[in-house]
């Protein structure tokens, strides 16, 4: 007979957390929420530039979380990667239905936030050192960039602006935009591998 | 689109910043070349590590507070149904079920017994009730019948084809006094109409006569309204032909064997 080994909710992946969620476990989605909230925020904010309807993305993210976890497919991903999108792209589609354009608001390149050493404060200490150090990663991979090919990828990323669209807004031909992706995700690719970046 | 061009959409596949269509487009290239796939991962992986080094904002509690009350509200509306019971053993549950069943049934039926009996007692009454008005109608109608047979029995059987309509006029004595006798001359009854009679004082009638040749029959006695007129069937034991004239004439109220006082209308037939 095998013994089980006992994981508290804390010790738990995001991914048996979700299956929990699933099961109508509000336990485990205050769990999720404590470790990922204030990167979902940050992200909603980042791309709506505006703190209440950041806030309000923020919550309907993880209401969806709680009523989708069903149909989440470990298979097809990590937790936070589809969790993200879910808030990128409510955030996105506020940004568009409200018509506005991005504020101002601290980006990668503000390394003297005062959050950026911010724990996420669901996370144990090992998990919180490694968010930290996962955000310096990316943080020194986006600054390795040229700033053209930083641009174009996060105004793709985060606000979802297609192609013709940053065209537009730059000024610059469509194939100057094409090469500008691929070349700075190929560049993020490589600076991440180089940094051992494990998200 | 050709191949190049789908290649250029590449990266914004791995950002996610494609239309639909042309999500379509690149998923259908991507199925049929692995390389291209492989490609695709690298440049996925580094959009993905995106979210990670987005600057991190402490979220107010509210937001949390408000997300668990609605999960909550949430649990409430869809798990009521499904809250596990304290553990018990299962025959035991069974146990309960069966007498809480048993007990219901048995309320159930005790009911149904009180509103069956309050039910039947309603509708002995309404039975009741409806025969009384069953009785009364058929006692209706049989008057009823009886009126009609009666109605039948006085009722001149004439031929409408051979029918004939005689103008009555009014002696000197009651000039105004006109009428019409309306008969089959081949049957026994005739109907009299009769108008301009004023009424007559008390212990007088008016008697009609049928007269054949000079020998006068009483046919019945008029009614007058406060209007001077009045309806009567005349019913003779012989044919109405067979008469030579029709007179009415002012009698003593019991009437007479033949007409003692004057003479109102006289006309030939």
């Amino acid at each position: 007979m095998r013994s089980r080994e006992l994981v508290t909710p804390e010790q738990a992946s995001d991914e048996i957390l979700t299956a929990q969620v699933a099961r109508g476990n509000s336990a485990a989605l205050e769990t999720l929420y404590d470790r990922h909230a204030s990167t979902v925020l940050g992200i909603s904010l980042k791309v709506t530039g505006d703190r209440a309807v950041a806030e309000d993305i923020l919550q309907e993210t993880f209401w969806r979380v709680w009523r989708s976890a069903a149909t989440y497919e470990a298979q097809r991903g990590s937790f936070t990667s589809w969790l993200f999108r879910i808030a990128r792209n409510l955030a996105i589609d506020t940004y568009r239905r409200q018509n506005t354009r991005p504020q101002a608001v601290p980006d990668m390149d503000d390394t003297d936030s005062a959050l950026e050493q911010m724990p996420d404060p669901g996370m144990d200490v090992p998990q919180q050192a490694q968010s930290v150090f996962v955000r310096r990663q990316v943080r020194a991979a986006m600054k390795s960039l040229p700033q053209v090919q930083r641009q174009v990828i996060e105004m793709a990323y985060f606000y979802g602006m297609t192609r013709q669209e940053i065209a537009e807004a730059t000024g610059e031909a469509l194939g100057t935009i094409h090469t500008r992706a691929r070349l700075g995700l190929q560049k993020l690719r490589d600076e991440l591998d180089r940094e051992e970046f494990e998200g | 689109m050709d191949i190049r061009q789908i290649e250029e959409l590449l990266p914004f596949y791995a950002l996610d910043a494609l239309t639909d269509e042309e999500r379509e487009q690149v998923e259908v290239y991507l199925r049929k070349r692995p390389e291209a796939r492989a490609q695709m991962e690298e440049m996925r992986s580094a959009a993905l590590a995106l979210p990670y080094g987005i600057t991190l904002m402490e979220p107010p509690r509210r937001s949390k507070d408000a997300l668990m009350a609605r999960v909550a509200a949430d649990q409430r509306v869809r798990g009521s149904s499904k809250q596990e019971q304290p553990s018990r053993p299962r025959v035991m549950r069974l146990e309960n079920l069966f007498q809480m069943f048993s007990l219901g049934a048995a309320i159930a039926a005790i009911l149904w017994a009180v509103v069956l009996n309050s039910q039947l007692s309603q509708l002995r009454k309404e039975v009741s009730a409806l025969g009384t008005a069953l009785v009364a109608q058929s006692n209706s109608i049989d008057q009823l019948n009886n009126s009609v047979n009666q109605i039948n029995a006085n009722t001149p059987k004439v031929n409408p084809s051979n029918v004939i309509t005689v103008s009555l006029k009014g002696t000197d004595t009651r000039p105004q006094a006109q009428g019409q006798l309306i008969a089959d001359p081949n049957s026994r009854s005739a109907v009299l109409v009769i108008a301009g009679l004023a009424p007559l004082e008390a212990g007088k009638v008016y008697q009609v006569w049928l007269i054949e040749g000079s020998t006068p029959r009483s046919a019945g006695f008029l009614a007058m309204d406060v209007h001077g007129q009045a309806i009567l069937i005349l019913n003779s034991e012989s044919v109405i032909g067979s008469f030579d004239a029709l007179g009415i004439s002012i009698e003593p109220e019991q009437g007479s064997q033949q007409p003692t006082g004057d003479i109102v209308v006289l006309s030939d037939l």
